[in-house]
């Protein structure tokens, strides 16, 4: 254990490491540049390097966490503004300058926390976000254009007192401020938190259900972003000098979608150089051929969103894994394959019974949709070391049950008391808090992340994640640490997801749920499209689940055989109405049920 | 108070005229199409070679019609068929696709403001007081949109193709209905409705590069207000036009432009899936 | 210390060349300009004109003997562009003067680069006033000068007692009807309503509602010049509203374009085509024999340009070097009589002006109704 610890820190001193030598051969650049380019490309350079802060944080809003935002813009405008406003009419100085500094990142911080409370709630759709940030830097324009003599209308603030210091020092300024915020992103992004970023937009749902706070997080992030993206606003206006609606604007806003998209989205880098890149040319080229020049980026971003969707990153790192040096790279993926992560069982916490209460109570539950309602009227409870099947026909209600368990804002009337906890509204990353854990019919993973990242991602709940640190080892529950090696998932904790089996993925996706500690399981057809071998192996997990460690599972299934084999009591449910609860003995014998499953009537027999 | 009323319709009836493109598109392609304000300005400029050539000036419109068809079956075959699993990365090349749309009207007819003879002008004397002839015009024009639009959905082979594939499109293709070609003529239609409604208001505006812009977020809007439905996108042209009707005439025009972005914004939090969604 | 070298070193190079140690070296004028963007309308005839004028300096035999070359840079009429463009210009290709139109957005941006370059730059478009450096000169007329001539010739002509004023929501356009409602106040009359769009809108329906329920005896409006100024006359005359209409922001170019829709309108200007002058004649005829079928209808922005490189050739054979503050210490002296008739920016930097009242006619053109000698400029720079 030692040993992994040592080995696991030392694998992030490395990083930290490589991310510092990187980064002060960057300084060193900035620091050198300005004395061997001309002067007017510094003073370019200096525009383009607070604009690649910007596309900085648009990489890590939409990039990485798939937020697709057409607002970044308005929070470069905040800060820009809030240093011309400051200094234009209420003072100049260093404590001033300082001051004004801070009121643009707050205020960015209050207005993109303002954004995301709006528009990050459980179930919002993707394009509202969008349509949020779209809608923001238009109501930013109009308000400056309101302000009249206040923020200059249209015409913008200039001449504002600001330190005149030399292209050189503005220079070195944006270059550290670029170099240090890329740094941070660069460890951020690399970070436990990082992959939480990508598992978000990967799915979700998925990620909700697990008990992360999907909107806290993004959230957060939109307003740290938001605050940078201020920071580099105000850096870029105390340079020039002059602020203008335009720099809070739509346009500003799309334009840095198109730098990052053209660099890389994902990547950090591409958008970096996209913004430097695009940024420069069109201050040497738009001078002569404007028009042009705007046509030639309009085609490139069409044929890059189209052809390229990961930018040119992309044909970089494409070149580079086709004809770079393979076999160090080889190597280094063998090291990283046999020890990058390490397993260990989590210390155990005995939630169940710990007062007493029944592990999940259902009362009067009822679900509509309009005029329709789909389940009505269910009472049922669940206990300690009980395995419960819900069996029914297809539209019976089953998985709105299931819905309804996990998600507090689904059903319409009746109440859920998980030991003793009404979920009452509450979201499902919180109920996921209370101790229920659910799968799904379909196995929703995350594609590009390892086995390894979706374990500890499915920890975060309780262990947290590092903002900018790797953890290198995942502590496990008992039974999820079984699963893991009965399915021999333990082997290939740094394989990628997607490459996994059918049933290795519905072993991975029952070791998550497990590794949120539930006190209650729902699984949602679980043995779906298994071998035979395979859900056995599944029943027998599940025999031990209830048996070894008292959880409740709450089970949905259409193989009435296995049904019979493991459960301990079944619920037949038929048109949204409980028909039956009772052993297994009662359900097979009854007629009633056989009426009902008339069709698969057979396969009780 | 009349003319509070006439302002209120009549813009509603230009909001519905300029966003029914967009609907149509999102509607069947769950697509959102940011290049509808290049297609505007794509049909201002029909309207102004039609009239520049002599032609009637109500030829404008079926000819800014038939441009957009063909130039909505071009850029569905080149740039938004590879993208139909990727919503969010359409809107931006549909984006760009505008960028480079504005700057060949750049290149071919400059920079500067045109002008388009109009159909009508004047006024027309309605309920006692003098009224924009061509706006009143346009009202009637969006009624009829609104019925021939349903028409052609509910009454026509076309319509119920669409509806298969708006309600289940796996399910539509197993039917055997050539869900490519759906889209294909989908988007067509779309963006001809943009750019007949680029040429219907023209006489209102000026023809430039960058006329249609200013209704891409408006229309955008009522689109997902709309629920995305005919009727729908009816009441959304109302409410909200109303609205910036009302803010502008008794807060501030200023304001009023801004209107329809913060109602939107506010209601589709209350109702995500907008007025007629379920 | 880094700087110290490099502005020393720039100075030496200067010195070398004023010395006429390179009599070859020609004198760049820089002129940042709205090739894209908002201005991109009337940019065409102002690059056209300091075309002409250069083309005549240099046939004449240049200015100190050197020639004159022309720096054309697009700033986009906005802000960031105009940087760039300013940027390009004093830095990259370290012209000697700067003389150009632009929006109030860029002449805003761009000053700062002024100021610390220390770079003198004639500013050759009408504007809102009151916008200062020691290093710009303005040569085209202030609210002060143009809107006079159109209240006068209402109040006193045409018996308006009541006005409606709309315009677009940015500086010039609030700048413009801010100074007329105090001149409207001061000559007795009353403005009803005074209402503002932004600069993208092209809907302005409800405030046209609100000037038909008003019933004013005249309307004054300050667009933004182009889409805007188009949308507003379009959509008034559509909805039938025909008292006197006072447009302090189109041209003769435009009016003539918009056909029937422009007619009567009353402009107010310190150039017209229709000025009669020997010099206004020989400046339309050298421009037409010039750029022929592609000429671009002179206009009052393209005139203060041509006349202000001729300005600008003035001040550095009264200094006789292009030292830069010899030249800003020159400028003011001097005057140049050009299409507009005699010009010297001697108050406060800026100049006092001729205007023209004038009227849309139905074929499009611009009929001269009356003739303001000598407006001042009044107090734009106490400073200065």
């Amino acid at each position: 254990m030692a040993d992994s610890y040592a080995s696991s820190t030392a694998r992030n001193r490395r990083r930290f490491w490589l991310v510092g030598l990187v980064g002060l051969i960057a300084l060193t650049t900035v620091m050198i540049a300005p004395y061997f380019l001309d002067r007017y490309l510094v003073n370019v350079l200096i525009r383009a390097l607070f604009l690649a802060v910007l596309a900085i944080t648009v990489d890590l809003v939409w990039g990485f966490a798939g937020i697709l935002t057409f607002g970044q813009s308005a929070f470069f405008g905040i800060g820009a503004y809030a240093c011309a406003l400051v200094a234009t009419h209420y003072g100049f100085g260093p404590y001033w300058f300082f001051g004004a500094f801070l009121i643009g990142l707050a205020a960015a911080a209050l207005t993109a926390w303002l954004v995301g409370v709006l528009s990050f709630y459980h179930g919002a759709s993707p394009l509202y976000s969008s349509i949020i940030t779209l809608a923001l830097p238009i109501v930013l324009v109009q308000i400056i254009f309101a302000g009249g003599r206040f923020t200059g209308s249209s015409s913008g603030i200039s001449g504002f007192p600001t330190y005149y210091w030399a292209v050189e020092t503005w220079f070195v300024i944006a270059g550290v401020m670029l170099v240090v915020i890329g740094c941070f992103a660069w460890l951020f992004v690399r970070s436990d938190l990082g992959r939480i970023l990508v598992a978000i937009r990967e799915n979700e749902d998925r990620c909700a259900y697990l008990g992360i706070p999907v909107s806290r997080i993004k959230i957060a992030l939109f307003t740290a972003c938001g605050s940078i993206g201020a920071a580099a606003g105000f850096g870029y206006a105390a340079f020039t000098n002059v602020v203008a609606p335009e720099l809070g604007g739509f346009l500003l806003g799309t334009e840095s979608l198109i730098w990052v998209a053209l660099g890389g989205r994902g990547t950090l880098i591409g958008p970096i150089f996209g913004a430097i890149g695009i940024d420069v040319t069109s201050s040497y080229l738009s001078g002569t051929l404007p028009f042009l020049w705007k046509f030639i980026v309009g085609v490139l971003f069409v044929i890059v969103i189209v052809l390229l969707p990961n930018g040119f990153a992309s044909l970089v790192t494409g070149a580079w894994r086709k004809f770079g040096p393979k076999r160090r790279s080889a190597d280094a993926n063998d090291e990283r394959a046999s020890h990058s992560i390490l397993l260990r069982p989590a210390p155990t916490v005995t939630r169940l019974g710990s007062n007493g209460e029944k592990p999940i109570i259902i009362e009067g539950l009822g679900c509509r949709y309009g005029s329709l309602s789909v389940l009505g009227d269910l009472s049922f409870e669940g206990r300690p070391g009980e395995l419960l099947s819900i069996v029914g026909p297809n539209g019976a209600g089953k998985t709105t049950l299931m819905r309804c368990i996990s998600n507090g804002s689904e059903r319409t009337a009746g109440t859920v008391r998980i030991a003793g906890n009404e979920i009452a509204k509450r979201s499902p990353e919180k109920v996921v808090g209370l101790g229920v854990g659910r799968s799904f019919q379909n196995t929703s993973l995350f594609d590009s992340l390892t086995v390894g990242d979706c374990l500890r991602l499915s920890r975060y709940r309780i262990d947290g994640a590092r903002l900018l640190r790797r953890t290198h080892h995942v502590a496990l529950p008992k039974p999820a640490l079984g699963i893991l090696e009965a399915t021999g998932l333990d082997k290939h904790l740094d394989q990628e997801t997607r490459y996994l089996s059918h049933g290795q993925k519905r072993g991975l996706e029952l070791a998550m749920v497990l590794a949120t500690e539930p006190s209650v399981l729902l699984l949602d057809e679980p043995t779906a499209g298994l071998t035979k071998t395979e859900r056995t192996a599944i029943g027998d997990v599940l025999l031990s689940l209830t048996n070894s460690y008292g959880l409740c599972v709450i089970l949905i299934e259409h193989d009435l055989d296995f049904v019979r084999q493991i459960s301990d009591r079944i619920v037949v449910l038929h048109e949204g109405r409980m028909v039956l609860d009772g052993s297994v003995e009662e359900v097979v014998s009854s007629d009633l049920v056989k009426s009902v499953y008339s069709g698969h009537a057979a396969e009780v027999a | 108070m009349t003319a509070l009323f006439l302002d209120i319709v009549t813009t509603s009836a230009i909001l519905f005229i300029v966003a029914a493109g967009l609907m149509i598109i999102l509607g069947v392609m769950k697509l959102i199409n940011f290049a509808h304000g290049a297609f505007l300005t794509v049909g201002g400029y029909s309207a102004y070679i039609v009239t520049d050539y002599g032609f009637s000036p109500w030829l404008t419109v079926p000819f800014a019609a038939f441009v957009g068809f063909v130039l909505g079956i071009a850029v569905e075959r080149l740039v938004v068929r590879p993208l139909y699993s990727r919503p969010l990365d359409a809107i931006l090349a549909t984006w760009g696709l505008g960028i480079v749309i504005t700057q060949i009207i750049v290149f071919a007819f400059g920079r500067g403001v045109q002008f388009a003879e109009s159909p009508m002008s004047g006024t027309l004397e309605i309920f006692a007081v003098g009224y924009s002839a061509w706006r009143l015009t346009l009202v009637l024009v969006a009624v009829l949109l609104g019925v021939g639009l349903t028409a052609l959905l509910y009454l026509t082979r076309f319509g119920l193709n669409a509806r298969a594939v708006i309600m289940n499109e796996d399910l539509a293709r197993g039917l055997g209905i050539d869900s490519v070609k759906v889209r294909v003529s989908t988007f067509g239609l779309g963006a001809a409705l943009a750019c007949g409604a680029g040429a219907l208001i023209t006489p209102l505006l000026s023809i430039d590069p960058n006329m249609g812009l200013p209704w891409l977020v408006n229309s955008f809007m009522l689109v997902l207000v709309s629920g995305v439905a005919i009727p729908g996108l009816a009441l959304a042209s109302l409410l909200l036009g109303g609205a910036q009707v009302v803010v502008s005439t008794f807060v501030s025009p200023i304001l009023g432009g801004v209107t329809i972005v913060v109602f939107a914004a506010i209601l589709l939090r209350i109702r995500p899936k907008g007025l007629f969604g379920g | 210390m880094r700087n110290l070298t490099l502005a020393s070193g720039l100075a030496l190079t200067l010195a070398f060349t004023t010395s006429g140690a390179a009599q070859e070296e020609p004198i760049k004028i820089g002129i940042p300009v709205g090739l894209s963007g908002a201005n991109s309308v009337v940019a065409p005839s102002v690059v056209q004109s300091s075309e002409l004028a250069a083309q005549e300096i240099n046939e004449a035999g240049g200015i100190l003997g050197r020639q004159v070359e022309l720096v054309v840079a697009d700033d986009g009429s906005g802000a960031q562009g105009a940087q760039r463009a300013f940027d390009s210009l004093v830095y990259q290709d370290e012209v000697d003067v700067l003389i150009s139109m632009e929006t109030s957005a860029a002449r805003n941006a761009g000053l700062p680069i002024v100021n610390r370059s220390e770079t003198p730059y004639i500013y050759t478009s009408f504007y809102e006033g009151r916008s200062c450096s020691p290093y710009m000169f303005v040569n085209a007329w202030v609210p002060e000068q143009q809107v006079t001539p159109v209240v006068d010739h209402f109040v006193n002509e045409l018996d308006a007692q009541t006005f409606y004023l709309i315009g677009s929501d940015y500086e010039f356009g609030r700048g413009m009807l801010e100074f007329t409602r105090q001149y409207i106040e001061e000559s007795g009359g009353e403005v009803l309503g005074e209402e503002y769009l932004p600069m993208d809108a092209s809907d302005w329906t409800p405030i046209l509602s609100d000037v038909r329920s008003k019933a004013p005896d005249a309307v004054i409006t300050s667009t933004a010049g182009g889409a805007p100024n188009v949308t507003l006359t379009k959509q008034m005359r559509n909805s039938g509203i025909d008292v006197p209409y006072g447009n302090l922001a189109v041209d003769e170019g435009t009016a003539g374009n918009m056909g029937s829709d422009a007619t009567g309108i009353y402009i107010s200007q310190s150039y017209l085509t229709g000025i009669e002058s020997e010099e206004n004649a020989a400046f339309l005829s050298a421009m037409d024999e010039k750029f022929g079928s592609a000429l671009e209808t002179p206009n009052d922005l393209s005139v203060p340009q041509y006349e202000a490189i001729y300005l600008y050739k003035a001040a550095v054979e009264q200094a006789g070097t292009t030292d830069k503050a010899a030249v800003i210490e020159a400028l003011p002296q001097v005057s140049y009589k050009g299409p507009r008739g005699d010009i010297q920016m001697n108050v406060q930097h800026h100049t006092p002006l001729t205007m023209y009242l004038g009227q849309v006619e139905e074929d499009g053109s611009v009929s001269v109704i009356q003739r303001f000698e000598d407006v001042d400029p009044g107090e734009q720079c106490p400073n200065l």
